[in-house]
């Protein structure tokens, strides 16, 4: 007699789509507020020099719209969007795509709808197609870019083109499963996995730029930083 | 009589400093996404023909990231040569800029200190 017995495949498919799928969402839902957390507590707050009245800020900044807008264009052009106009375009584009094509699919929100009874709107299956193709597509340059460009090559590791493969992972094979190209199940098989492991790394890996980003550029005060920011690094 | 002087490696004071700075050190290095998009902003790679080693995250992952990995415990050559790269390389203008907002500079600093703690220093006669 057998204790441990190898589950067939459908109780592991049954798994893999059922208890696996909550278990990374909490576990990056919890990951990214614990880490968000231990994020703000190497920060403290920056008292900010306070002006006494109005007349004395107008007196000191001239703050006509004029100047404001010349300030604000005078930020972009020390940003990447004057230095690598492409790079920014590509990486803006991948990053909203990276988000809105998973949360806005049809198949996503019919799923969430049969275990919630709740669901965002979808986006037309044409257009979540496309955007999965933009996607790759970006995912692609980086690949190149990381391979022919000297100065991303000089301090590229072999972690960066697995975290790029993971990241794209999960379109990729959605969109071979969606077009039904190879095995159908195969493919709807490593999606899920794909993402799940996405979802798992988010708060541990280099993913964290996510929260990262939003936190030291509008959160700290630096020459960068946007918005208005009130606090420094307390490491 | 001719003297070998055997300059060694002190790795506690390397150590030391490490450990002080570890969270910064360690988020430094774990969100550079090695994108490379802070080149362009150092003044030094652009006027040096573009070599890569001027690159602000370059200098910082070869230097206070290196030590970091290697717990302190590296040749004195490798230190001069890290020496080169934060002294030389770099001047500290902070004019980099890094779009997640990495302090390139202040772990370059800590590359300074550490160097300057096992006798590397800027040679001004070279």
């Amino acid at each position: 007699m057998t204790f441990l017995t190898i589950p067939s495949s459908a109780v592991l498919l049954e798994i893999i789509q059922g208890s696996l799928v909550w278990i990374a969402f909490i576990i990056s839902g919890g990951g990214i507020i614990a880490q968000s957390f231990r994020l703000l507590k190497m920060t403290r707050k920056q008292a900010m020099p306070q002006l006494s009245s109005n007349a004395q800020y107008a007196s000191q900044t001239a703050a006509t719209a004029k100047n404001v807008w010349r300030h604000r264009l005078s930020v972009l052009k020390i940003s990447i969007l004057e230095t690598n106009p492409a790079m920014a375009t590509v990486s803006f584009i991948f990053h909203v795509c990276l988000f809105m094509a998973p949360m806005f699919l049809l198949a996503h929100n019919i799923l969430l709808d049969l275990a919630f009874e709740v669901s965002f709107v979808s986006f037309s299956e044409k257009m979540s197609d496309s955007m999965t193709v933009v996607i790759i597509a970006c995912g692609f340059f980086f690949f190149l870019r990381r391979i022919f460009v000297r100065r991303v090559r000089i301090i590229t590791t072999v972690y960066d083109y697995m975290f790029l493969f993971i990241a794209v992972s999960p379109f990729l094979t959605g969109f071979l499963a969606y077009h039904h190209i190879f095995n159908y199940h195969l493919m709807i098989v490593l999606h899920i996995l794909s993402g799940e492991l996405m979802l798992v790394m988010l708060p541990f890996s280099k993913f964290f730029h996510m929260i990262f980003f939003f936190i030291s550029r509008f959160m700290i005060i630096s020459e960068h930083s946007m918005g208005s920011p009130k606090r420094l690094w307390q490491y | 009589m001719k003297h070998k002087i055997k300059l060694e490696i002190d790795t506690a004071p390397i150590k030391s400093i490490l450990n002080q700075n570890k969270k910064q050190i360690k988020l430094g290095l774990s969100m550079c996404a090695h994108c490379a998009l802070c080149a362009e902003s150092c003044f030094l790679y652009i006027s040096n023909d573009r070599d890569p080693e001027y690159m602000p995250a370059y200098k910082f992952i070869n230097t206070i990231g290196r030590l970091y990995k290697k717990k302190g415990k590296v040749s004195k050559e490798a230190l001069e040569k890290m020496g080169e790269l934060v002294f030389d390389k770099c001047v500290l203008c902070t004019r980099c800029y890094c779009p997640f907002g990495i302090d390139i500079p202040s772990l370059i600093t800590l590359g300074r200190r550490i160097c300057r703690s096992q006798g590397v220093f800027r040679e001004y006669d070279k």
